[in-house]
C-alpha cells in the first residue's frame, strides 16, 4: 500500500498532472458535446411541438430521423442537400489538387522562372475568407434573378449570364476550388521537396526514364500527400457554409450546412442536429479511409531527404509562357476578384459602371435614404456597428490565438513526452478529433451543449467565451500539432539539462522550450489568428446582436442585398489577414505552410 | 566526494521487459567509474536513473550519505539536489542562448550571486580553452568546442559527480583521442567521482578506473579494467573487451586437458576443472605465438590472411576448420597459405563453461550480484 501511494506521488510528473488534466477539459469539450448534439436529434424542440401530433417539449421521439430520411419531404430535407454537398465537395477537390498538384510541381520540380513570386502568391486565395470569391463571382456574373442590377460582366459584354453559370453548384465548386487549390500546393509541394534525389538518382542509374521514375518512384512517394490534400480539402467542403450560402440561396440550391442552418434557426432544429450528425458521419468516414489507406495518420512529409536537389525538369522553350500562364492564372484568382469587390463598393447606384457613378459613400458617406441603395446606413468606415464587429473579430482572433498557442505547446509537451502511453495517444486523438467535424457542424453542437446551463457551467448562449470556446476547440488541432512537432524536435535532453540545474518546469518553459521553438509556436498561432478573422462557418449559429463579427454582419447585409456593405467588409477583412501574414513573415520567420503541417 | 550505492536497483517498462534488474554496485569515491556494454544493456538507463532523470522501479540509490532514491519511502531527491552534473552524449546545449549564456544558466536558476557567478565561468571556460568563445551561438561552434563547453555548463555547477553519457561518440577518431586524455586528465584535476557511460570497449580500458560491464539489463562483472582483460567473469566479459575479438573454440574437458577436433590443450596445473563435455576455451590473440617448426604442445595451422597494421601483424590462421586470430610484433613473416604451429600459453587461456561461467580465472572482485 505504501509503495503504491509513493508510486502514485513520485509518478505526478509535470506532464503526467497536464496529461490528466487536458484529458478531462478535452473530454468535456470534444466528446461529451457530440453526445448532447446526438441526443438534441431525439428530443421534441419547443416549434415541433406542433409538428409532431401529441408531444410535449423534451419528450423523446424518432420524429426528427423518420421525417429526415423516410418522409415524402426526406428529399428535399436531406438527400437532395447530400448530393449536393458530394458532388460539390468532390468536384471541387478534384479541381484543387488538380490545380495545386500541378503548381506544386512547377514550382518544385523544373525550372520555372519567378518560382518565389509564384510560391508566395499562390497561398493568398487561401488566407483570404473563402466567401471572397463567392461575393467577386455574384458581382462580376450576377444577373437579373436576384434584384434588379446586373453584374459587371453583362454590364461589359452586355451577355446575360445563364442561372446555373452565376448561382449554384458549378460556381460553388469553382470558387471553393480556386480558394482550397494552396492546400494541395503546400502539402503536394511538401512531401515533392522532401523526397530525397538520391532515390531518383538511383532509379536513373539504373535507366529508368524520366516518366518512369515519376510514375514508379515520386508518384507513389507523394500519393499519400495528394490522398490526404484531397480528404482535407473534402473534409472542409464538407461543412464549409459561406460559399453555398451566397451563390447557392439566390436559387435555393441547399447543401446539407445550409440546409442546417435553416432548420436549425428555423422551424426544426431536431433536422438540422441531425444533419450536423450526417456531416460528422462523413467526417469519419473520411478519417477512416486516410486512416486504412494511407496507414499512419497525417503522414503528409514522406521521407526526409538529405541529398542535393534533384535535376530539375527543363521547360525549355515552355519556361515563359508557362509562368507567364501560372503568374496570369494566380493574379486572375486574387486581382480580378478583388477589383471586382472594390468596384462594387465604389459604384453609387449598384450596376452602373461608369465614371460619374463613382463614390466613395459606402465607405466614408453619412447615413442618408436617399442616395444610392437608401440604406439609411452611414459608410463602413463610419458605421460604428460595422466597425463593432470588426473590433469584435479582431480581439477574438487575437484571444483565441494565444490560447491556443499556449494550448498547444502545454497539450504537445504533454503528448509527446508521455509517448507510448495510452495517455498520450488519447490526447493526440482526441485533440485531432475537431479537425473531422465540419466547422458549422461543431457550432451546432456548442449550441446544444451551452445554450443551457449545465451543472456548475451556466449557459453560455450569447457570450464572447463562447465564441472563443468554439474556436479554440476548432483550431486545436493545428495548434497540437505544431506544439507536438515543436517539442518533438527539441528533444528531452534539452529539457533534461535544465532540470540538472534545478530548473523548474516554469522555468523550463518560458526560458528552454518555448524560445527555442519560437518561430514553431507563431506559425501555429498564425493559423488560429487568421482563420478566425475569416471564419463564417463554425461562428454563424453561435453570434447574437452583442457578439457580431465582421464575417456574420455581412451576412446580414446580403440578406437585403446591400452587397457594396458586405464587400467593403470582405476586403478589409483581407486587408487585415494579408498585412498580418506578411507581417508575421517579416517579423517572425513565420509560415502558413508551417502551420498547417505541411 | 561520495561513493554512489545501488542496491536491488530494476527499471522495469510493464510487468514483463527490463532495462535495468536487480542491480547492485558501489561506485567508489573519487573513481572513473565505467558502465560498460552493448546498445540496449541499461548502462544509461542506470545514469539517468542515477541522474534522477528516471526513476527505478524497486530498490534503492544512494548518493554519500544522501539517500537519492527509495520507493518503499516514497523518496527522489530532485537531480538538481544530488549534487551531480549530467554531459549528455548529444551535448544537449541550448541553441537559443550563447554560450556564456549556457554556462550561466544554472548559476542563475540557482540564484548565485552576479560576481561569484563571473568569476566561477571565467574559470571553467579558462580551464577549458573556451574563453573566447563565450559570444558564440552554439550553432557556430565545431563539434569539439560544443563538447567542452558541454562539460564547462556541468562543471561550473561544482558537481561532486560528473555523469558522462557516451560524450565521445559524436566526435571524429583524432578528436576523440585528444578528448579522452583530457577526461582523464579531467578527472586527476578535479578529484570528482566519474561515471562514464560508453559501449566503446576500448574507451573504458584506456580511462576506467573501475569497469562495470552489463548485459541485457544485468551486471555481469565490476573491477578494474586491467583485471576484467585478464580475469573475465564469464564468456561474455571475454568477447566484449579487446581488439580483435577474442579466439573462442567449443570443445570437452578430459582429465585436465581442452580438447577439440585438431587441438589438445594441457590445462595449468594450479587449477584442475572437473571434466566436462561442453566447455569454451578462450585464446586472446596476443596470447598467441606462431611457430615455423612443430613441437610438443603445438596446434598445426594454415595462414589464410595477412592484416599488417604497421607495428603489429594479424594473422588469421585456419585451425582443424576454425579461423583463429593472431597477433605477432616479430618473428617470422608468414606467407599466405603457409603451414604454421600454435602455442597457446597455459597461463593466459580463458576456460568457460558451457553457460558461460569463467572455469579458471576466478575474478579477485567479486561480482556485485
Amino acid at each position: 500500500m505504501r509503495t503504491l501511494y509513493s508510486r502514485i506521488y513520485l509518478g505526478l510528473t509535470p506532464q503526467r498532472v497536464l496529461s490528466i488534466l487536458f484529458l478531462i477539459v478535452l473530454a468535456y469539450l470534444v466528446i461529451v458535446p457530440l453526445f448532447l448534439m446526438l441526443r438534441e436529434t431525439f428530443v421534441v424542440h419547443p416549434l415541433e411541438r406542433f409538428q409532431i401530433p401529441g408531444s410535449q417539449v423534451g419528450d423523446l421521439t424518432w420524429a426528427h430521423w423518420q421525417r429526415n430520411f423516410f418522409s415524402e419531404n426526406a428529399y428535399a430535407f436531406f438527400y437532395r442537400p447530400l448530393l449536393n454537398t458530394l458532388k460539390i465537395a468532390i468536384g471541387f477537390s478534384l479541381l484543387a489538387l488538380l490545380i495545386g498538384g500541378t503548381l506544386a510541381w512547377l514550382v518544385v520540380r523544373t525550372d520555372l522562372p519567378m518560382k518565389g513570386l509564384i510560391a508566395n502568391a499562390a497561398i493568398i486565395p487561401y488566407i483570404m475568407p473563402s466567401w471572397t470569391l463567392a461575393l467577386a463571382w455574384i458581382t462580376l456574373f450576377k444577373n437579373q434573378r436576384i434584384g434588379g442590377d446586373q453584374g459587371i460582366f453583362t454590364a461589359l459584354t452586355g451577355v446575360a449570364t445563364p442561372d446555373w453559370f452565376a448561382y449554384g453548384l458549378i460556381p460553388i465548386t469553382i470558387t471553393l476550388a480556386l480558394h482550397y487549390f494552396p492546400f494541395g500546393f503546400m502539402l503536394i509541394g511538401g512531401a515533392l521537396r522532401n523526397i530525397d534525389a538520391q532515390l531518383e538518382e538511383s532509379a536513373e542509374l539504373l535507366g529508368a526514364s524520366r516518366f518512369t521514375i515519376l510514375r514508379r518512384i515520386v508518384a507513389p512517394l507523394v500519393l499519400p500527400a495528394i490522398f490526404s490534400t484531397f480528404l482535407l480539402t473534402f473534409s472542409r467542403g464538407l461543412g464549409t457554409f459561406g460559399t453555398p450560402a451566397f451563390l447557392g440561396g439566390p436559387v435555393r440550391e441547399f447543401v446539407l450546412s445550409t440546409s442546417l442552418y435553416a432548420n436549425l434557426i428555423g422551424q426544426r432544429p431536431g433536422i438540422g442536429y441531425l444533419a450536423a450528425v450526417v456531416m460528422i458521419v462523413l467526417g469519419v468516414l473520411v478519417l477512416y479511409m486516410d486512416h486504412k489507406i494511407i496507414g499512419t495518420r497525417r503522414s503528409f512529409v514522406t521521407i526526409s531527404g538529405k541529398g542535393a536537389r534533384a535535376g530539375l525538369v527543363a521547360l525549355g522553350q515552355w519556361r515563359w509562357p508557362v509562368a507567364a500562364l501560372v503568374l496570369g492564372f494566380i493574379l486572375a484568382v486574387i486581382v480580378v476578384p478583388l477589383c471586382a469587390l472594390v468596384i462594387d463598393t465604389v459604384m453609387l447606384r449598384p450596376g452602373i459602371y461608369s465614371w460619374d457613378n463613382f463614390t466613395l459613400h459606402y465607405w466614408i458617406g453619412d447615413a442618408s435614404l436617399t442616395v444610392g441603395l437608401g440604406t439609411g446606413e452611414p459608410g463602413i468606415l463610419r458605421n460604428s456597428q460595422l466597425m463593432s464587429a470588426l473590433g469584435n473579430t479582431m480581439m477574438l482572433a487575437v484571444v483565441v490565438a494565444l490560447i491556443t498557442g499556449i494550448l498547444g505547446v502545454l497539450v504537445g509537451y504533454a503528448i509527446v513526452r508521455m509517448r507510448g502511453t495510452w495517455v498520450s495517444q488519447a490526447l493526440d486523438q482526441m485533440s485531432f478529433l475537431p479537425y473531422l467535424m465540419p466547422s458549422i457542424a461543431l457550432g451546432a453542437i456548442f449550441l446544444a451543449m451551452f445554450a443551457v446551463p449545465r451543472g456548475p457551467i451556466p449557459s453560455l448562449h450569447g457570450t464572447f467565451t463562447l465564441l472563443v470556446i468554439v474556436c479554440t476547440v476548432s483550431y486545436l488541432p493545428y495548434a497540437v500539432k505544431a506544439g507536438v512537432s515543436a517539442i518533438r524536435q527539441v528533444g528531452p535532453e534539452l529539457e533534461e539539462a535544465a532540470v540538472m540545474v534545478g530548473a523548474s518546469w516554469w522555468t523550463r518553459m518560458r526560458r528552454i522550450l518555448i524560445p527555442v521553438q519560437k518561430s514553431t509556436y507563431f506559425s501555429g498561432m498564425l493559423l488560429p489568428f487568421i482563420s478566425v478573422t475569416r471564419e463564417l462557418s463554425l461562428l454563424i449559429l453561435l453570434v447574437t446582436p452583442a457578439t457580431q463579427l465582421a464575417t456574420t454582419i455581412t451576412l446580414r447585409y446580403t440578406d437585403r442585398g446591400w452587397y457594396p456593405y458586405t464587400n467593403g467588409m470582405v476586403l478589409l477583412l483581407v486587408v487585415i489577414v494579408v498585412s498580418s501574414t506578411i507581417l508575421s513573415r517579416r517579423l517572425m520567420g513565420t509560415s502558413i505552410a508551417k502551420g498547417l503541417g505541411g | 566526494m561520495p561513493a554512489i550505492k545501488l542496491d536491488q536497483v530494476s527499471r522495469a517498462y510493464g510487468k514483463q521487459v527490463y532495462a535495468v534488474r536487480d542491480l547492485t554496485l558501489e561506485i567508489p569515491d573519487g573513481s572513473f567509474t565505467t558502465l560498460l556494454g552493448p546498445s540496449g544493456c541499461g548502462k544509461t538507463t542506470t545514469l539517468r536513473m542515477i541522474a534522477g532523470l528516471d526513476m527505478p522501479t524497486k530498490g534503492t540509490i544512494r548518493i554519500g550519505d544522501k539517500l537519492a532514491f527509495s520507493l518503499e519511502e516514497g523518496k527522489s531527491l530532485a537531480p538538481a539536489k544530488r549534487g551531480l552534473g549530467l554531459v549528455f552524449q548529444s551535448y544537449a546545449l541550448w541553441p537559443h542562448l550563447t554560450v556564456a549564456k549556457n554556462i550561466s544558466f544554472g548559476l542563475e536558476v540557482q540564484k548565485v550571486p552576479r560576481a561569484e557567478a563571473t568569476r566561477r565561468i571565467e574559470q571553467v571556460a579558462t580551464a577549458l580553452q573556451i574563453d573566447g568563445l563565450l559570444g558564440r551561438y552554439t550553432s557556430e561552434l565545431s563539434g569539439g568546442q560544443q563538447q567542452r563547453v558541454a562539460i564547462a555548463r556541468v562543471l561550473v555547477m561544482q558537481p561532486s559527480v560528473l555523469l558522462l553519457d557516451e560524450p565521445l561518440s559524436n566526435l571524429d577518431a583524432t578528436l576523440r583521442m585528444d578528448m579522452r586524455a583530457e577526461l582523464k586528465r579531467l578527472h586527476q584535476e578535479t578529484g570528482a567521482t566519474i561515471i562514464y557511460v560508453t559501449h566503446d570497449q576500448l574507451e573504458a580500458l584506456t580511462m576506467s578506473t573501475h569497469i562495470a560491464l552489463m548485459q541485457s539489463g544485468r551486471l555481469q562483472q565490476f573491477a578494474p579494467p586491467l583485471e576484467v582483460y585478464a580475469h573475465p567473469a564469464n564468456q561474455f566479459a571475454a568477447d566484449f573487451l579487446g581488439n580483435p575479438r577474442i579466439n573462442l573454440l567449443e570443445g570437452s574437458v578430459e582429465r585436465g586437458h581442452f580438447k577439440c577436433a585438431g587441438l589438445d590443450l594441457a590445462l595449468p596445473d594450479t587449477v584442475s576443472p572437473a571434466d566436462t563435455p561442453t566447455a569454451t576455451l578462450g585464446l586472446r590473440a596476443e596470447e598467441l605465438r606462431l611457430h615455423g617448426a612443430s613441437g610438443p604442445g603445438l596446434a598445426e595451422a594454415r595462414v589464410t590472411t595477412l592484416l599488417p597494421t604497421g607495428s603489429d601483424w594479424y594473422y588469421n590462421v585456419e585451425l582443424a576448420g576454425k579461423s583463429l586470430i593472431v597477433r605477432q610484433n616479430d618473428g617470422p613473416q608468414l606467407r599466405l597459405g603457409e603451414t604454421v604451429h600454435v602455442e597457446a600459453r597455459p597461463e593466459s587461456i580463458k576456460l568457460f563453461a558451457g553457460d558461460g561461467r569463467a572455469l579458471l580465472a576466478a575474478p579477485t572482485v567479486p561480482m556485485g550480484s
